[in-house]
């Protein structure tokens, strides 16, 4: 099938990291992105201009590996880090960058910003001199240090309330933290699993619930959930053949515009029919989860509903708890729903799925950025295929079925580099600004470029 | 330090082994140290670049070839003895491959360095050390195009499958270059390079 997509060169972020970069995570709500350097700092770049806004030096003192941005905050951002010395840094800042002539920024609570002279910032350059450094650590206030790892920490990750932040490491070991929100800075140690059998590669929350995934060295990916206060492992699925390297949920109906997959030769109207039909059948099973894997594969991973599952081996009989308390086991049962069209020669380092448009990209060691896109299989294809294959049954009956396409491929899209991370993220730098959105992809050589998709 | 793992490994003659560097000794300089790829490049080896003319973007770029790759490594010291690997046999010509990364791309210049390992013994568990020493010298001194594929030989190492893992895995890999301890280690084989 001949791609559908246009990626397209929209912007590097300058200027770039000399040194490795290994991801870049876009704020929440401001257009703002922030990249993890081997250089040991976080650069803070605009997506309005794509130039950096700031560099936050000084905390970590090996790679900085992964960051994320703490949700729901009005008037301040806080930032997680993670790095290779085995901590995780919490850095806070007053929110105020573009604060001149932008109002759209969503900035609340105006009595505590510290105003910034934004063109000085802007043009900060490398950011190497001293009187740049200190203007930085004015900007950006190290909070906390959350010490616990015993090596190198690998992902990091908010849940929806941001009230709790998951940290794994190659230590095998998962943290859960609390954010007291007590105005001291304080975490409080909520769990630590240790089932994982290698490094924890990635974690990753749920949308809406407080259910974490996690992906690893070896080569499954686990979900967690919280079970009568404790923390414990509901499912495990063994499905790849190497490495877990990344993990991304699947959208809720509620955060963005889109509605499901699409159809080609279909009307409007009869689409939306399928979607809503296509929504109502997936609701018992909640947002799928999207994983990569060094095996060079992209896969999507859906939970049997929860009505359809037996009784699980934590039910009354086997833990002794009344079932008045514990009325339905914990496992879940989570199965293999897609493999999509293979587009990778070497290790795949990193999935996003569009919470917007439902486009799915992946990247890796051979510098190619991959699109896919979610498709209805019409009545007809059906028929063929069951004609190729009569061992096919009929139970399918209006169990709407679904494709994965490839639709769009961007070879060595950062030069002869290995490529770490794609993210969504809102596009900035046009005014009005639509709903429309750009990749963000980050690479070895420390360059971070953004791209723009046609159809 | 522990008692050696393998105190009479077998050694084979210096002389014997396939080497492009001694004839002319003047050319070592070429091959000077781990930051070669930033020195400006002298033209060699025009015959063994046939198809340097259809490579426009690589013009300025010394052609790379097996024995090259082998003159890389075979000089970096095993950890416990004062001898080279290509004395030692843990690497040897026939066990290097260069093939493009991305066959389905024709004009990628990526290209892929397969390095088979042969331990000396089949259970050393210096492996990963050795193996990772390899990884290293290579990624200093190859154009960041080349991917590295640095194994066990097949059947020649009990726990080959482990050590292959983590010498293919780029975040541990990236993480022992930051560690101290580990790469004094490498940094002491490598002393012997060109």
């Amino acid at each position: 099938m001949s791609p559908k997509v246009t990626i397209t060169h929209l912007s590097d972020l300058t200027p770039p990291s000399q040194e490795r970069t290994w991801l870049t995570a876009p704020h929440p709500t401001l257009p703002l992105v922030a990249t993890c350097s081997s250089d040991k700092t976080i650069r803070v770049y605009s997506l309005t201009n794509f130039t950096l806004l700031s560099t936050i030096t000084g905390g970590h003192k090996r790679s900085v590996r992964t960051a994320a941005w703490k949700p729901h905050m009005t008037g301040e951002s806080v930032l997680a880090t993670g790095s290779f010395d085995a901590t995780v840094g919490i850095w806070r800042r007053w929110d105020s960058y573009g604060q001149e002539g932008d109002a759209g920024m969503g900035m609340s609570s105006g009595d505590k910003q510290i105003p910034t002279d934004i063109s000085t910032a802007a043009s900060n350059g490398t950011g190497t001199d001293t009187a740049d450094r200190e203007e930085d650590e004015e900007e950006w206030r190290f909070a906390v240090l959350l010490d616990g790892h015993d090596s190198e920490v690998k992902s990091v990750s908010w849940s929806a309330s941001g009230m709790l932040l998951a940290t794994c490491s190659r230590d095998k070991s998962i943290w859960i933290w609390e954010d007291l929100d007590d105005g001291d800075n304080n975490f409080e140690t909520v769990a630590v699993m240790q089932e994982h059998g290698g490094d924890v590669k990635c974690v990753s929350w749920h949308p809406s619930e407080e259910c974490l995934a996690s992906g690893s060295y070896d080569d499954t990916i686990r979900l967690w959930r919280e079970d009568l206060d404790d923390w414990g492992q509901v499912a495990c699925i063994k499905g790849h053949g190497g490495t877990v390297w990344f993990l991304d949920w699947e959208g809720e109906e509620t955060e963005g515009n889109w509605s499901g997959p699409v159809a080609d030769s279909v009307s409007e109207s009869a689409l939306s029919a399928l979607q809503a039909q296509w929504r109502s059948q997936r609701a018992l099973s909640g947002p799928r989860l999207l994983s990569c894997s060094d095996d060079r594969t992209v896969r999507v991973w859906r939970r049997q509903p929860k009505e359809s599952q037996q009784t699980g081996p934590l039910s009354s009989a086997t833990t002794g708890i009344p079932s008045i308390i514990r009325p339905t086991g914990t496992d879940e049962v989570w199965e293999e729903d897609a493999v999509l069209p293979r587009a990778h020669e070497l290790p795949v380092y990193a999935v996003a799925w569009s919470k917007r448009t439902g486009l799915v990209a992946s990247t890796g060691a051979d510098g190619r950025i991959a699109l896919y896109e979610e498709r209805f299989v019409t009545r007809e294809q059906e028929q063929e295929q069951q004609a190729d294959s009569d061992a096919m049954d009929t139970t399918s009956g209006d169990v709407l079925r679904t494709e994965w396409v490839l639709v769009g491929v961007q070879d060595g899209a950062h030069g002869i580099y290995e490529i770490n991370h794609v993210a969504w993220a809102k596009r900035a730098d046009r005014r009005p600004g639509g709903e429309e959105e750009v990749l963000v992809s980050t690479a070895d050589d420390g360059s971070v470029k953004v791209w723009t998709l046609t159809r | 330090m522990a008692e050696m793992q393998n105190s009479n490994p077998t050694i084979l003659n210096s002389a014997d082994l396939p080497t492009r560097l001694r004839p002319t000794a003047t050319r070592k300089s070429e091959y000077g140290g781990i930051f070669t790829s930033a020195l400006p490049l002298a033209p060699v080896d025009f015959e063994s670049a046939p198809s340097s003319d259809s490579e426009d973007d690589n013009l300025l770029e010394e052609p790379i070839d097996e024995q090259e790759i082998y003159d890389l490594i075979s000089s970096i010291s095993d950890p416990e003895h004062p001898i080279s690997l290509g004395e030692l046999a843990v690497v040897s010509l026939p066990d290097i491959e260069i093939k493009p990364t991305l066959p389905d791309v024709p004009d990628s210049p990526l290209q892929t360095v397969t390095v088979l390992i042969t331990p000396t013994i089949t259970h050393c568990s210096l492996a990963t050390v050795i193996g990772l020493g390899v990884r290293v010298r290579l990624e200093q001194s190859l154009p960041s195009r080349f991917r590295m594929d640095v194994r066990i030989k097949e059947g020649t190492h009990s726990t080959g499958d482990e050590v292959n893992k983590q010498l293919a895995d780029k975040e541990r890999v990236a993480a022992a270059l930051e560690n101290g301890a580990l790469m004094g280690v490498i940094a002491k084989m490598m002393e012997t390079c060109h």
